[in-house]
């Protein structure tokens, strides 16, 4: 991956019953009992915000939201510094987002159920990783190699039109594996901070 | 063809020599910083004259609800300034000029939060933008890529000339005399990096203001303020400034004090600068929490410090630049993309006539508007900035003002294309009427990120903007037209003295823990550039804080006279009426019926930390203390009372005696056998809590003990009004010092 800086998001199941500020006492507690193997830091309430970054897990290398950026929920790892090196950030973030995922489902107040197969990324890098042809050409393949691997089948990766975003990737795969077989396929839980 | 790898290459050219320069060196000093060639305390003075701030928990410790957990960052031995560690996020100010925003630059400001923040840009009450959990290794790319779009963020912390602000309908308001921003451009870049500011003990604030009576300028709390004058002279007509000095709310809000009510055109940066030149000169250094402009125009006297600025000015070599601006006042006039035209009557799409109805409002220009966009607590998404800089672009010709109750403004917007806005506005979610109403609540940072926060102001903004905006449609339209404003603590920032229902973030303890409260208050004037500040009337628990407003609200409603505001009203009513029901919502269930008031909005660690003692020490002693502290807040009432009848005497002798019962109660947990005798709880509290530094918070030092000592020196002389309210308000800050220091001492705070 170009850019050490990325957002790769897992999208919910609609739920006429969730409330985004019912995530601040988990991510509250996540901090607390250190259930991320992340340096976590703190929790910021966006809720207010249309269509913004919701509730946020603020991490030293990477944040998580669950909010509505683009207008769909779901949880977003937002790698912002360290991690490992190109080859191996794309398969790092989904470790730790698929990771994250699975405890807010196993959150029993939340009922929240992720779309496995349908995800997104974002290369928060314009220097790196400019929103161009080229870029797009090696995310791709990167994309589509390693879902290839962890998911099996098919998938259809398409690049989001708008010129002034980031360079953002639209993501389904063919398969949809539950969160444990895909975490499993990733080398299980992270054992250490990114 | 040779590909960049940095931002200092990829924008090589793009950037302003001597800004470029200056980006260059803040870069090397993070990298001396990193090697230990640089000591920590010049560091943090040297990125917050960046405008590069801490925040909250940049000292590796978090209490999480339950313990104080060290955050184990990676750089454990490095810091950034003392207490500060190196990989803690950090907050980026960056300093807007009156708030004047261009597509291009809200475009980049976009990109910048969406790489390097939360995805969040952040309006401030000063026409500034924020962004939060920066790491300090990204701000010299930072830095360069805003310098790229014509922003520096030079001088946007630090002692020195904060942004200068304006109002943000200057140059298309009926009211106007005219239009002061060509002048706030040029005042800006004069005083940006001038050696005459450069030596302050603390910031300094300018704003401008077209006319007198409206609160857009907010003039009358700044350490000099502008508002336009024109008078005439020999048959012409001349152009000059109603000039006020030493303004500025902090803890102790001072009212700007009148300079000139009429200062030429060509003499407002000379006298600005010689102002400056009288700051560095007379500032206090050593004690920062005297060293605004402020304390030295009340030393001194208006008439001494005028006379020393005037000598001063005299002094001054003359430099081309305070007047070469003149040859030229159009050169900041706006050119609208679009003629001017009238609203075609017709189906408008759903609530576009209540968001006209409170966002739009007509220019002095024929056939313009200027629209509001509504940003919850100034908070937009990158998406939400690029939003807005293409309706610059596609209705208005580029032009934007980010407004100081946090919102954003597009001026020049033609009124036939009023509906055509809106939606566009309404497809990204940024439709919402109500903008500068009581459902758009001001507020700090609070203990969202700021350091200095106690309570959360962020989070009762939003529960008090949902729980308004669930009513609003059924609101009186009076009510709908108060403004609401949130501190997050003393200092302010907030603004919450000039609104009509202020709140502070105060912290009391209660049935053995501690619970997150507000002040209320009340009587600030909003109007006439902030005509007056509020005094606090009591502390409501924080939970409460939603049923006061309404039920003030609907008592203000159903009992206002034809045309009484709301600062009317309460002087009709009376502060007693008003503190009847801060007694009332004072009381809170216990934490085992309702732990939910002991935690803050929006956040669910309790509030109360450590463990508290029940031994018998703390079983005795504590209620002595609380009472000996209720009752300095009562006589602090009493005070507010009898000066609002007039009897300012009076009202600065209970304000003192409200110290003296506060260290009084404070001091007899250390000598049980204190008696009632002024001089001696002075002498004893000085020996028991400030030689020690008991007293002393981590942020304030012993600031608050000053205020008790320098009101014991002066007990015996007269007060004015205004210093009586000056000493009510120093009064209240000692008291709260006092319930902090209690609950540190009782074992109920880290």
């Amino acid at each position: 991956m170009l850019s050490e800086r990325l957002q790769l998001k897992l999208y919910l199941e609609p739920s006429e019953h969730f409330e985004v500020e019912a995530l601040i006492p988990v991510f509250h507690r996540f901090i607390r009992d250190q259930l991320i193997k992340e340096l976590l830091i703190d929790v910021v309430d966006y809720s207010h915000v249309p269509d913004g970054p919701g509730v946020v897990l603020i991490g030293h290398g990477a944040d998580f939201y669950v909010g509505t950026l683009d207008g769909a929920y779901g949880l977003v790892y937002s790698r912002k510094r360290g991690g490992p090196g190109p080859d191996a950030r794309l398969a790092d973030a989904l470790r730790r987002l698929i990771n994250a995922a699975r405890l807010l489902e196993q959150e029993n107040g939340l009922k929240l159920r992720f779309k496995s197969a349908e995800l997104s990324l974002r290369l928060t890098d314009r220097l790196h990783a400019p929103n161009d042809d080229a870029t797009f050409a090696v995310t791709k393949a990167e994309v589509e190699a390693l879902f290839a691997r962890v998911y099996g089948g098919d998938v259809a990766v398409e690049r989001l039109p708008a010129s002034k975003e980031p360079l953002s990737l639209r993501i389904k795969a063919s398969n949809s594996p539950s969160l444990e077989a895909l975490l499993e396929k990733l080398g299980g839980p992270p054992d250490s901070a990114s | 063809m040779t590909v960049a790898t940095t931002w200092k290459q990829k924008l090589a050219g793009q950037v302003r020599e001597d800004w470029a320069r200056e980006i260059d060196i803040f870069e090397t000093q993070i990298e001396l910083r990193k090697k230990g060639k640089v000591e920590e305390k010049l560091f943090a003075e040297t990125r917050l004259r960046r405008g590069t701030y801490g925040q909250r928990y940049d000292n590796g410790q978090r209490h999480d609800g339950e313990k104080t957990q060290t955050l184990p960052y990676p750089s454990a031995e490095l810091t950034k300034g003392p207490v500060t560690m190196w990989d803690a996020p950090g907050m980026q100010r960056i300093k807007i000029p009156y708030g004047k925003l261009t597509a291009d630059q809200l475009d980049t400001l976009s990109e910048l939060a969406e790489e390097y923040s939360d995805q969040i840009l952040h309006i401030t009450t000063r026409q500034d933008i924020q962004l939060h959990f920066i790491h300090i290794e990204d701000t010299p790319d930072l830095m360069r890529r805003l310098a790229a779009a014509g922003i520096t963020t030079r001088e946007a912390c630090g002692n020195t000339v904060r942004n200068v602000t304006a109002c943000p309908y200057a140059g298309v308001c009926s009211t106007e005399s005219f239009d002061v921003i060509p002048y706030a451009d040029a005042l800006t870049f004069f005083l940006l990096g001038h050696p005459d500011t450069q030596d302050f003990g603390r910031k300094f604030k300018v704003a401008f203001s077209g006319c007198k009576d409206e609160p857009c300028g907010l003039t009358n709390f700044h350490d000099a303020g502008a508002i336009a004058r024109t008078r005439t002279v020999n048959g012409e007509l001349k152009r000059g400034f109603e000039y006020y000095v030493g303004g500025g709310l902090g803890a102790v809000p001072y009212p700007a004090t009148l300079f000139d009510e009429f200062l030429p055109e060509e003499e407002l940066f000379p006298i600005t600068q010689a102002v400056c030149r009288v700051f560095a000169r007379l500032g206090e250094r050593e004690n920062r929490a005297r060293a605004r402009l402020k304390f030295v125009v009340k030393k001194l006297g208006i008439e001494e410090f005028k006379r020393l600025v005037l000598e001063e000015r005299a002094k001054l070599r003359p430099d081309e630049r305070w007047t070469s601006f003149l040859n030229d006042l159009h050169v900041t006039d706006e050119k609208p993309l679009k003629p001017g035209s009238e609203l075609v009557p017709g189906n408008y799409p759903p609530g576009f006539e209540a968001w006209r109805k409170t966002n739009v409002q007509p220019q002095s220009q024929k056939g313009y508007s200027t629209a509001k966009v509504t940003l919850p607590l100034g908070d937009f998404t990158p998406g939400q900035g690029r939003l807005m800089a293409d309706l610059a672009r596609r209705f208005t010709g580029d032009s934007m003002r980010a407004t100081v109750e946090q919102n954003m403004l597009f001026r020049w917007v033609s009124n036939a294309d009023l509906p055509a806005f809106y939606q566009a506005l309404e497809q990204a979610g940024l439709g919402a009427a109500g903008a500068d109403h009581i459902t758009d609540v001001t507020s700090c940072p609070g203990t969202d990120t700021c350091k200095l926060g106690i309570s959360s102001s962020r989070g009762l903004a939003t529960e008090l903007h949902k729980q308004l905006t669930l009513i609003s449609d059924q609101l009186d339209p009076a009510a709908q037209g108060l403004h609401i404003k949130c501190s997050g603590c003393s200092n302010s920032c907030g603004q919450h003295h000039v609104a009509d229902m202020g709140f502070l973030g105060v912290s009391r303890n209660m049935n053995g823990r501690r619970v997150p409260h507000f002040q209320l208050v009340i009587g600030g004037q909003y109007k006439n550039n902030a005509g007056s500040y509020g005094l606090a009337i009591g502390a409501i628990p924080s939970k409460h804080v939603p049923k006061a407003v309404k039920t003030l609200t609907d008592r203000f409603v159903a009992e206002k006279l034809d045309g009484e505001t709301f600062q009317a009203f309460v002087a009709r009513i009376g502060k007693k009426e008003i503190r009847k029901l801060v007694d009332q919502l004072s009381v809170i269930p216990s934490y085992e019926q309702d732990p939910s008031f002991y935690s803050d909005w929006g956040d669910p660690r309790e509030y109360t930390i450590g463990d508290l003692g029940v031994g018998e020490c703390a079983g005795e002693v504590v209620p002595l203390v609380q009472v000996g502290l209720a009752g300095s807040e009562r006589e602090l009432f009493e005070a507010q009372l009898l000066l609002d009848e007039g009897n300012s005497d009076s009202a600065a002798a209970r304000a003192f005696s409200a110290m003296v019962l506060a260290a009084q109660a404070l001091t007899r947990e250390k000598n049980s056998f204190l008696g009632e005798g002024v001089d001696e709880i002075v002498s004893e509290f000085r020996a028991h809590y400030y030689d020690t530094k008991l007293f002393f918070d981590p942020f304030s030092g012993g600031k608050f003990a000053h205020y008790f000592f320098r009101a014991y020196e002066h007990r015996a002389e007269s007060a004015s009004k205004e210093g009586a309210h000056q000493l009510i308000e120093e009064a209240q800050l000692f008291v709260e010092a006092a319930h902090q220091c209690y609950t540190r001492i009782a074992g109920a705070l880290p």
